[in-house]
Order: structure tokens, then C-alpha cells, then sequence
């Protein structure tokens, strides 16, 4: 080989070498960001910087839902399907969305209201001063789709409830709100009767309960879990494991339904793929709230990209999105060219960056509070869309639901005692202070603890999770940051207590139904913390909070419960269990002939209030 | 001929299990996740998933599972079935998205073939003129930019809402969903096919150009030409038909490749195809569908190999040995 | 996307049979090298490149460009747009208010290390695959050919993101040796790649072994050892100069479609397919975010083609 050719491999070789390590070191930089200032208050009414924003936008049509022609086909936009069409597993809000114009059931929400209208029922529920019985009367003559040609009966709603504690069915909200139930199966097992559901007549259901938790159980029949099943019907398929009722077959109750066959298959539902809803013939207006205007509705799932899915929607024809919501980078353009075609209503929930209280570091409540009053809420919420699309989270009952007010509404608790909270921009002074209260002379944290954050990689949360990243190292964490998958985030992850994350930056809870109960229960009480979907991410179990949550569970009377849930409030964010950043609104985008109306509790559009512009 | 093609025809199949064991390995065995836990639904305690642990076959020992899959992929074609879509079986999914492959495929080859090769021929022809120096340099710069790159600056300047040249006819990001004739998808796709040709025309007009300049070297041509043959005669009837051996070879393979679906294309125009399918496949995990469109390329590869080797046996007999 | 140059390889080595002139065809393939201006620029631009990415923290410093992890939050709208190319931020900023310019030059340092070592591996471990399959012929030739051809049935993009995504749960593969980020996508590129390698060397060294001077060397009793150092390795080595050169910009590519795809390397680490993955969602309103990362790539991209090129020139020039 020549000389040159010699030289010239040395030099190959030396570069490489060097290239090694230059990038060994580009890995791990992580430096200053841009910290706000700290003399940021507070802002005041933080929830109307967002409606000001959107006043004039689709959002209005809530003032007046009823107005709309009958007539007309739409398709919905959605990026993954509903979890299941069966209303006793159903879990998500996109598909309670759905179930509310297939399904009548007990309690349901009309749009621009979180007060429970009765649905199948006839009337408000009625509790027992000990709130250990709770009644309810059902309308007459309800008729189901094809093939089960009768009316619905208290028997029906027994049912559904019964099968929920199934293994078959596993609804995930069953044990929680009616696990009180007298003889309600502690384990989900094979089908069985529950002592506790009576049924005196056809019209009348009565719930026995061991507890007085009778405003919780009354509250959660909003639930599709009270979607009446026939048992004579749906049997054959609960006997499948895991049940098929609702993936092939299902009978229906409201205005519409999934477009079936004689039989009561589903032929327009395919899995993953669509879902084909049309009116149900058998279907009689029985006092029913819903206008039901349009006549089709065309779900296509599969759109991943929610700004393509907006492009399309907006510059569309009868197009509407799904549980998508427009890129908030974009929204600033689109509310200056499309507002009447978009909508936004409070989430009724709050978005949290969860710390593992049961581990070092954040075992120490000290170090949580330190990490709390130095980060930069703003630049999290910022991902989200900033300012416009919600308020700071102070605390953990989100705008609209009884006991935000009673919990120092948009500001919080006493400022005094929760300092830590008071600057979203982040406090480094604060921060220090606290560090050097949990022993840590320098003003940042010097422990060996390395932590571990499992994010889900799609945006906003994906960009949030490095963003808090960052923030940690820069208070002096070693950290370790995976992205994956949503469900792998959940499932592998954060939902399971043993695979010791320390920080999930992409949780969030919203309502399951118009109760503060569902905010604080099932996320930071310790009793409520299993080997699998856990939702109490931070692991939190602090005796003071956990009695305030027992206590305020036995309540039933409005004003008291507001209150009392305040109080577990206020125990549960002494607590410091994590970054509490947004509660976030919920905006949609519909096509320019459409007259969309947005629901309030599912906050996706509302299949029964929507109609074509004429 | 016949025993050179069941000879072929036998390590083909062969080929193949051994493809399908790999892509079991690889999708299987390796990965952390217990399916079984991904499948479970929101609330799953250790009953449902063991139940589901049985119904998946997971509770077998990995060679029986290796075998069952194995059968059932080459007697019943069936692919496993998917962990999101309510069990859809993947056979069924990769069908239903096959014909957008066909489509983007089957238009970008017609657009590369017709641009690569004449561009190629001209070049030969033109040997280092300006034209054949400019193509020599366009070709480098198209096979020099990524794909989706060129996709996306082809959307920016020419998408028809809120592109900077928009041209109204052209289709934009998603529009090949959209449209219900076939006609209005055949405008979603002009897009897609020509940054999709772009980088195989380059290659396959360089292709050309160095397989005709070798062959007009050759002892033939000049007697062809010494004969009195018209020179667009020759260049035509002798040169490139058999200089274009070497690209119908390519072809095959390159046929063989996109039919396991364009990826990085479909993904950037949101065209739903095979590729398409496998990476939102990978996004949320769903290795039953990885594995079955992993499997299903590398069939389509075989066979397309098996084809060339066939017909370029078929060409030259020395091969056949 | 498949090449057939296995035609200009056996032309060069018939060119280098009939050569009778006492220069060594390396040294007249350096010396049409440097005649070659194109590929000397292209070589020159490649240096440039090289040196930018080691001096990465330099440049950055000197254009007061901010470091490429900071995200910053006040370079972003209230609503959390990005801003463009302005005089603070020369190539405007990411959805995460981070500096596209800072990142575009260390993106420079992913892809040249991507590429370089992964070329690097794939080439030690195709030429020793290829030297035994075409030197020992036999049984090892047959069993390491079949296994280039089982590899080669795989689509190659589906087959690299199907690793690299079996590989990036939290725990890696091959029992947490190989992490998710940079050493899978390594780990996969040089997977696919030491198959072409492979099969061009084993072509190589079955014409090579029976060449005059192999037989002589094994009248005289070198041992097969021997013979491969000393005759075979020799003649390899410019062909495998020029198909690594071939490799480099497919493995840049390659490592940018990882990325792009979303399995390439670690979230924060700047690579330039993974920029123009992000800036998809953001486009067209960010278009900057898109078209710096791209011409980056192009760029570079083509200047390796080039000296790709001019090599293969140098090699044989009856190419053209």
C-alpha cells in the first residue's frame, strides 16, 4: 500500500476516534434554561382568558343547543377507536361520548350543563339520610332495538350493574363506585346475583349499600354502567371470556344506533377501522332530552396526525374531529380564520407530572416541594397550548365541579401555607430553601439517586417530558428518559406500582362523572393503590389524607360534600405529590356547513345536539 | 430448464421458514412487553391475564409456538392477530391496505422507467455532453435527498391548500383517504409517485447509460453499424436490448422491496398502504402487525428474486450450471 | 435501493491483469483520484464536515447560538408556536423553543458517528464473512451464503425498524446490552449492511484465489493464513474503499429515516431525521424547521456520492 494511502487510513482512524468522543459528551449536556422571572403572580380567573378567546367560536351554540334542522350525514374524524362499544366495559370519555346517543341510561349530560338530567330514569335519585340506600324510578315504555322487542325494566339495569363486576366484562369503574353494593363480588369472577340491587317493581331500582357512600353510587349511574342490558339477550355472549356482547352484538335504547342486522350484529362496526351509526327504527321519543337532528354519522378511525385531521375537517364538508384536537401551535391562526368552525369547554380535569412518593428522593416531602416551587409550569402548559387553553392547576378539583370554589377557586389555599405553589414561572429561591431543608447545603439536590422518566413519546406530552427533564437536571437530578408508547407508558409503566418510575410527566384524570369524588378517590388515596392500573401515580398514602377521603366519601348532602372534599383537597396537596400544571380545556374543530355543539362532560362534540347548517 | 427452476423454487421455500423463524425470533422472543398485559383492558388482574396468556398461546413452550405459527401462516395464511384493533386478524389488515401499495408502486415504476431510462439512453448517446454531465448531476442530487425531505418540500410548494405554488388539482397530506373515485385518488397520488420515482429514475437512468456505453463498445454494434443499420436502429434495436438486462434485474429486486410498502412516502403523504401500516404498527406497539408485514416484504422479496433468477436464466443459459 | 456493481468490479480487476507498466495500479488509482476536481472538492467539503462536528461547542459558541438541549420557552408564542429565522436564532427555533442551528451542527456529529461506525463494523464483519465463505468454499460457504441470503430477504427499512423498535423498551435487548438510542440504530444499520460486503468480497476472493500469484505463493508452502494477509487482503483493499464510500451516505440516510420513523436516536439528542420528523406536525407554518435539517442532509449526502463516485472512477476508468 502507498505511503499516501497509509497517511490517509491514520487520519481516517484518528477522526474517528475523535468523533467518538466529542459525541460521548453531547449525550449527557444538559444546561440553563430560560427560568422566569419570580415576581410572576398569580393570574385571577384564569378560566376566562380561554372563553374571551373563543367567544364567537362554535363554543356559543351551547347557549341555545336545541336550535338545528333535521337532516344529513356526517363523518367523525378519530385517531384510535373507541376501547369497547360495549357499555358495561367502556372506560374512556370518547366512547361515553358514543354510548350517549346509542344508550339511554339512569343519569346523563346534557350539553353546557354538569348537572345529571334524568335519562332512563324519571326523576333525581333518591338518597337516604345515612347514604346507605338509594332509589330510583324508571320511565315506562323505553323500547330496545331489534331483535329484543320489549320495553326496558329495573330487572335490565340490575343486570347490567351485576355483570359489570364480571370477569367477563371487568369494568374498571364497578368496584369503585359500587363496590359498597351488599354482596357486591370482591374479586371480578364468574356471573353472579347481587343481593344489594333490588327491584321491587319493573319501574323502581333500589341499591343497598354496606357504606354510606349513596352519593358516590348515585353519581356514577351517569355512567354508560347503567345502560340496561337484557340478561335473556346478552347472556350467550357474557359467557364468552372476555364477553362479546357489544363487539359483534348489542341492543340499543336511544335515538340511534350501530347499524345491525336483524339479529343485533353489528355489521357497521369494524373494529379499529369504523363505526357506522344510524337512526334506530324501534326507537320512540319517551321524554328524551335529545333532539337527535343528524341522521348518519360516519366514525373513521386511524387518523394519527391531528393536524392533518384539522386541516381536513376545516376545509372540509360535513367532516367533524373525534377526541383529536387542533395542534395548539396552530390555534392562534385558526382562531383568527376559523373560530365559528371551532369549540372548547373545560376538560374537567387537571395534567400532572407525578412523583413516586413511596421512594427516594421524592419520600422526602421537602424535596417535592423544593421541585414544585422551582419548576416552570408555564413552559409545561406552554406545550399545550399556554394561557389560552387553561389555567395554572393549584389544587386537584378542576373549574365547574363542586368544591373548586370551596378550594379557593383559580388561586388555591392559603398562600401562606402553600408557598411552594404560588409562582408557576418557578421560584429558585424558594426552591433552594427547601432543598436546604432536606439537608442539602448547596441549594440543589446532591443525592446519588438517579431518576427514572417514562413518558409517552407523542406530542405535547413527548416535548413536555423533555422539558422536565431538563428542569430536574437543572435543580441537580441525574436522570434517565424513555418515551414509549401510551399504552406501554401505562401498562409497563406508571400504572404499575414495582416498575419504580420516580416521575411520569404525561398523567392527567379527568372527571368520570360531575363529582369531586372521582378527582381525588381512585388517585390519591392510599387504599387505592394495586399491583396493576394503579392510578394513584405519585403512591401517595398519608393518613391525614386518606381519613379526609373517607370521610368526605360518606357525605350526602350537596353543600356539605363540597366542603368536606375541599378538605380532603386541601390534605392531598399539603402532600406536594406532584407537578399539578393545567387544568386544560378541550377544543374541537368541525367543518364549516356544520353546527357543532360540544358536550361539556365527554367534551367531544355532541352526537345528539349537532346538526347541518340548512 | 425445468430442474434449475425446482431447484430454485424448493431453496425458495426453504428461504422462506427460515425468514418466518427470524421474524418470530425477532418479534417474539426478544421484546420486554407481555402482550398478554397489553391486551388486557384497563383493569387486569392476574386471572384475565393469564386467561389471555392461554387464548394467545403464550403458555407454550416457544418451539410449539414457533410451529404453530409457521403452519398457520403457510396453510391458512393466517397471520396472527393484531394487539390494538379488537383482534383483527393482520392478514386482513395487510389486505385491506395493499392496493394503495399497488397503486403508489405500480405508478411510481411506470414514472422512473419512462424518465430513468430515456434520460439514461439520451445520456449514453450524448456521451459527455452538457446534457449528459447535467443528468449525471441531477441524478446524484436526487438520490442524494431523503425521501420524506423531498416529500415534504414538494407538499410545501405544491399543496393545494396553503402550499406555496399551490396547484389546485394536485392532492395534499391525507388527500388519498379522502377521495372516493378513483380519479380524485389518482390526483392524490401524483405527488406521491413522482418524489417516489425521483430517487430510482436517477439510479436507473445511471444504470443505463453505464450498461448502454458498455455494450455499444461491444464487437457487434460495430457490425451492425459496418452493415449500413440506421443509427436509431442500432441504438434501439441492439444496444438497449442488451444493455437493459442489468436493469431488469434491479427492477425486480427494487419491485420486490417497494411491495413491502414505501414507508417513509406513504407516512409523509398519509397514504394508507402497507408501510403505512407497519409504522403506525411500531408507534403503538403492535408487534403482531410488525411481524406479519416484516413477513409478508420479505416474501414478496423471495419471490420477486426467484422471478429474475428465473428469467435471467431464461436469458442466459450459462447461468443455469 | 439495489445497484448492480458487481460488473465494474471484475472489469477492474481484468483492467489490472493487463497492466505491464511498473506503477501499482493503487498508485495510479491515487493519481486519477486527484485529477478528479469534483471529488476533491467533495473530499475537501467531507473534511469541513468532519471538523465542523468536532468543534461542534466551538461554532455554536462563536455564532452565539444557544446550546442545542436548552429549550427555552420565551423564544415561543404564547400559544407555544415556534418562532423563524430571525438575528438571536439564525434558523429559527423547535416546537420546544430549542435553537435549530445549534442543533443542525450537532446533528452533524450523529450522523457522521452513525454512519462512520456503523460502515466500519458492517465492512470488519462482511470481509471476514466474504474471506471465508470465498476462500474455504465448501460447507462454510455454503452456510454463510445461505445466511446472506436470509438476511437479504428482509425488507430493509421495516426489518431496522423492527429491531430498533423490538429494542427500545426501557430495557433494550441482548439483556440491557444494547440501550435504546444510538448503540441500537448502530447495532441495526451494521446488521443490514455487512451482507452487501459480504457477498462482494466472497465474489472477490473466488476469483483471486485462483490467480497466478496466489498459486505461487502456495508452491512455495505459505499457509492459508499467509496467503489471505499477505495476496488476498491486499487486493481488497481498494474495492473496499469504494464500497464503503457507496455506504456511507446510504448509512446516513438510513440513520435520518430511523430517526425520522421515530426509533432512531435518544429523544433529545439532535439527529437531523428526527428534526424533520418533529417539524412535520409543525408545517408548512414552520417550514424552517424542515428545510435546514434537509439541506444538511442533502448536502452532505452528496458530497460522499461524489467522492463515491470519483473512487469508482479511479478505479476503473472505463466507467466513463
Amino acid at each position: 500500500m502507498s505511503r499516501s494511502m497509509w497517511r490517509t487510513m491514520l487520519a481516517l482512524v484518528a477522526v474517528f476516534a475523535a468523533l467518538f468522543v466529542a459525541a460521548c459528551g453531547s449525550e449527557d449536556s444538559g444546561s440553563d434554561s430560560d427560568s422566569g422571572t419570580p415576581a410572576q403572580t398569580q393570574e385571577e380567573g384564569g378560566g376566562s382568558a380561554t372563553e374571551e378567546l373563543f367567544a364567537g367560536s362554535a363554543t356559543d351554540n351551547l347557549e341555545n343547543p336545541e336550535d338545528g334542522v333535521k337532516g344529513g350525514k356526517i363523518t367523525i374524524l378519530s385517531g384510535g377507536d373507541v376501547d369497547f362499544m360495549d357499555p358495561g366495559k367502556t372506560y374512556y370519555t370518547y366512547a361515553i361520548g358514543i354510548m350517549s346517543a346509542l344508550h339511554r341510561g339512569l343519569y346523563a349530560y346534557e350539553p353546557g350543563s354538569l348537572e345529571p338530567t334524568p335519562d332512563l330514569a324519571a326523576g333525581p335519585p333518591e338518597i337516604s339520610e345515612d347514604g346507605k340506600t338509594v332509589t330510583i324510578k324508571l320511565r315506562e315504555g323505553v323500547m330496545y332495538s331489534d331483535p329484543v322487542k320489549r320495553a326496558v325494566t329495573s330487572a335490565d339495569v340490575k343486570y347490567a350493574i351485576e355483570r359489570a363486576f364480571t370477569a367477563n366484562v371487568a369494568n374498571g369503574y364497578a368496584p369503585i363506585y359500587f363496590g359498597d353494593l351488599v354482596g357486591a363480588p370482591e374479586e371480578p369472577g364468574p356471573y353472579k346475583p347481587i343481593e344489594g340491587l333490588e327491584t321491587p317493581d319493573d319501574q323502581t331500582l333500589v341499591m343497598k349499600l354496606t357504606e354510606g357512600t349513596g352519593a358516590a353510587a348515585a353519581g356514577a349511574l351517569a355512567l354508560p354502567i347503567s345502560i340496561p342490558i337484557p340478561q335473556e339477550y346478552a347472556e350467550k355472549y357474557d359467557k364468552e371470556s372476555p364477553s362479546t356482547y357489544g363487539e359483534g352484538f348489542a341492543v340499543y335504547t336511544g335515538p340511534y344506533m350501530v347499524e345491525s342486522d336483524a339479529q343485533g350484529k353489528a355489521v357497521g362496526y369494524v373494529p379499529g377501522k369504523s363505526i357506522h351509526i344510524i337512526r334506530n327504527p324501534n326507537y320512540e321519543d319517551v321524554d328524551d332530552f335529545r333532539p337527535a337532528f343528524i341522521d348518519e354519522y360516519d366514525i373513521q378511525a386511524g387518523n394519527e396526525d391531528a393536524a392533518v385531521a384539522t386541516r381536513r375537517v376545516l376545509g372540509g364538508e360535513s367532516l367533524m374531529l373525534g377526541e383529536l384536537e387542533p395542534p395548539a401551535s396552530q390555534l392562534e391562526r385558526l382562531l383568527e380564520e376559523e373560530k365559528p368552525q371551532l369549540s372548547a369547554v373545560p376538560g374537567g380535569g387537571w395534567r400532572m407530572i407525578s412523583l413516586d412518593t413511596s421512594r427516594p428522593p421524592f419520600d422526602d416531602i421537602d424535596v417535592r416541594k423544593a421541585v414544585i416551587a422551582g419548576f416552570d409550569r408555564n413552559a409545561v402548559r406552554q406545550q399545550r397550548g399556554g394561557e389560552a387553553l387553561g389555567a395554572i392547576a393549584q389544587h386537584m378539583i378542576p373549574p365547574g365541579l363542586p368544591g373548586f370554589e370551596e378550594s379557593g377557586g383559580f388561586e388555591g389555599f392559603a398562600p401562606e401555607e402553600f408557598d411552594w405553589l404560588q409562582n408557576p414561572a418557578g421560584d429558585p429561591d424558594l426552591s433552594a430553601e427547601y432543598f436546604k431543608a432536606a439537608g442539602f447545603a448547596s441549594g440543589k439536590y446532591e443525592g446519588g439517586e438517579e431518576l427514572l422518566i417514562v413518558g409517552d413519546a407523542a406530542a405535547p406530552d413527548g416535548p413536555i417530558a423533555e422539558i422536565t427533564e431538563q428542569q430536574l437536571q437543572e435543580m441537580g437530578f441525574k436522570t434517565k428518559l424513555r418515551l414509549v408508547t401510551r399504552d406501554t407508558m401505562f401498562t409497563k409503566f406508571c400504572n404499575v406500582p414495582d416498575s419504580e418510575v420516580h416521575v411520569c410527566p404525561s398523567v392527567g384524570w379527568a372527571q368520570d362523572f360531575a363529582d369531586p369524588q372521582t378527582m381525588i378517590d381512585p388517585t390519591f388515596n392510599g387504599a387505592n393503590i394495586p399491583e396493576t392500573s394503579n392510578s394513584n401515580w405519585p403512591e401517595l398514602d398519608d393518613p391525614a389524607a386518606n381519613e379526609a377521603i373517607e370521610a368526605a366519601k360518606l357525605e350526602t348532602e350537596p353543600g356539605p360534600r363540597a366542603q368536606a372534599w375541599a378538605d380532603a383537597n386541601e390534605a392531598v396537596v399539603a402532600q406536594a405529590p406532584g407537578i399539578t400544571y393545567m387544568w386544560d380545556y378541550q377544543s374541537l374543530a368541525a367543518s364549516p356547513n356544520v353546527r357543532g355543539v360540544q358536550n361539556g362532560y365527554s367534551t367531544t362534540w355532541d352526537l345528539n345536539f349537532t346538526s347541518l347548517r340548512p | 430448464m425445468a430442474g434449475f427452476i425446482v431447484r430454485r423454487l424448493l431453496g425458495g421455500l426453504l428461504l422462506l421458514v427460515v425468514v418466518s423463524a427470524v421474524t418470530f425470533v425477532i418479534f417474539t422472543v426478544f421484546p420486554s412487553t407481555d402482550p398478554a398485559l397489553l391486551r388486557a383492558g384497563r383493569q387486569p388482574t392476574q386471572e384475565i391475564i393469564a386467561q389471555i396468556r392461554i387464548d394467545l398461546g403464550l403458555d407454550k413452550p416457544y418451539l410449539t409456538q414457533f410451529v404453530d405459527y409457521v403452519t398457520g401462516v403457510f396453510t391458512q395464511f393466517d397471520l396472527g392477530r393484531s394487539y390494538v384493533s379488537g383482534r383483527r386478524p393482520v392478514a386482513d389488515e395487510i389486505f385491506d391496505n395493499l392496493p394503495a401499495t399497488l397503486w403508489l408502486t405500480a405508478g411510481a415504476v411506470v414514472l422512473w422507467l419512462t424518465v430513468g431510462l430515456s434520460i439514461g439512453i439520451l445520456a449514453a448517446v450524448r456521451h459527455r455532453s452538457i446534457f449528459d454531465r447535467l443528468s449525471i448531476g441531477l441524478s446524484l442530487i436526487a438520490v442524494s435527498a431523503p425521501v420524506y425531505w423531498l416529500g415534504l418540500v414538494s407538499l410545501y410548494l405544491f399543496a393545494p391548500e396553503g402550499g406555496a405554488l399551490g396547484v389546485e388539482f394536485l392532492g395534499g397530506q391525507g388527500a388519498y383517504q379522502i377521495g372516493q373515485p378513483i380519479g380524485e385518488r389518482i390526483q392524490a397520488l401524483v405527488l406521491p409517485w413522482c418524489v417516489l420515482a425521483a430517487s430510482f429514475a436517477a439510479i436507473y437512468s445511471r444504470l443505463m447509460r453505464g450498461s448502454l456505453l458498455e455494450v455499444m463498445g461491444e464487437d457487434y454494434i460495430r457490425t451492425a453499424r459496418a452493415k449500413g443499420v440506421s443509427e436509431g436502429r442500432v441504438i434501439l434495436r441492439h444496444g438497449v436490448r442488451s444493455a437493459v438486462t442489468p436493469v431488469v434485474t434491479v427492477l425486480g429486486l427494487d419491485i420486490g422491496i417497494l411491495l413491502g410498502g414505501a414507508i417513509l412516502t406513504e407516512t409523509v403523504f398519509n397514504v394508507p398502504g402497507v408501510g403505512r401500516l407497519a409504522f403506525d404498527a411500531i408507534s403503538r406497539g403492535d408487534l403482531p402487525i410488525i411481524q406479519g408485514t416484516v413477513l409478508v416484504g420479505a416474501f414478496f422479496i423471495v419471490i420477486l428474486n426467484l422471478l429474475v433468477d428465473v428469467l435471467y436464466a431464461y436469458l442466459d443459459p450459462r447461468v443455469r450450471h | 435501493m439495489a445497484v448492480n456493481t458487481e460488473t465494474d468490479v471484475t472489469a477492474v480487476l481484468l483492467a489490472e491483469e493487463k497492466q505491464i507498466t511498473a506503477r501499482s495500479p493503487l498508485q495510479l488509482f491515487w493519481r486519477r483520484l486527484r485529477k478528479d476536481k469534483v471529488a476533491i472538492v467533495a473530499l475537501g467539503f467531507i473534511v469541513l464536515l468532519i471538523l465542523v462536528a468536532i468543534l461542534a461547542p466551538v461554532i455554536v459558541a462563536l455564532g452565539n447560538a444557544a446550546d442545542p438541549q436548552e429549550t427555552n420557552s420565551s423564544a415561543l408564542s404564547a400559544f407555544g408556536a415556534a418562532t423563524g429565522p430571525s438575528g438571536e436564532y439564525f434558523f429559527g427555533v423547535d416546537n420546544l423553543g430549542r435553537d435549530v442551528f445549534s442543533r443542525v451542527v450537532y446533528g452533524a456529529r450523529v450522523s457522521l458517528e452513525v454512519a462512520l461506525i456503523s460502515t466500519g463494523i458492517a465492512v470488519f464483519i462482511g470481509t471476514l464473512v466474504g474471506l471465508l465463505a470465498g476462500y474455504y468454499r465448501g460447507w462454510v460457504d455454503t452456510v454463510l451464503s445461505r445466511l446472506t441470503d436470509v438476511v437479504l430477504a428482509f425488507p430493509i427499512l421495516l426489518l431496522g425498524l423492527g429491531l430498533a423498535a423490538a429494542c427500545s423498551g426501557v430495557d433494550g435487548c441482548a439483556g440491557g446490552l444494547i440501550e435504546p438510542g444510538l448503540p441500537v440504530v448502530i447495532t441495526v444499520i451494521a446488521i443490514i449492511n455487512w451482507t452487501y460486503i459480504a457477498r462482494i468480497v466472497r465474489g472477490q476472493v473466488l476469483s483471486l484465489r485462483e490467480k497466478e500469484f496466489v498459486e505461487a505463493a502456495r508452491s512455495v508452502g505459505a499457509s492459508d493464513r499467509q496467503i489471505i494477509v499477505r495476496e488476498i487482503l491486499p487486493n481488497l483493499v481498494a474495492p473496499l474503499i469504494v464500497y464503503s464510500s457507496l455506504l456511507i451516505p446510504a448509512n446516513i440516510l438510513l440513520e435520518a429515516a430511523l430517526s425520522f420513523l421515530g426509533v432512531g436516536v435518544g429523544a433529545g439528542t439532535p439527529s437531523w431525521g428526527g428534526m424533520i420528523s418533529d417539524a412535520q406536525t409543525l408545517f408548512p407554518e414552520a417550514w424552517w424547521f424542515m428545510l435546514f435539517p434537509g439541506l444538511a442532509l442533502l448536502i452532505t449526502v452528496l458530497a460522499f456520492n461524489l467522492v463515491g463516485d470519483g473512487l469508482q472512477d479511479a478505479l476503473d476508468p472505463r466507467r466513463n
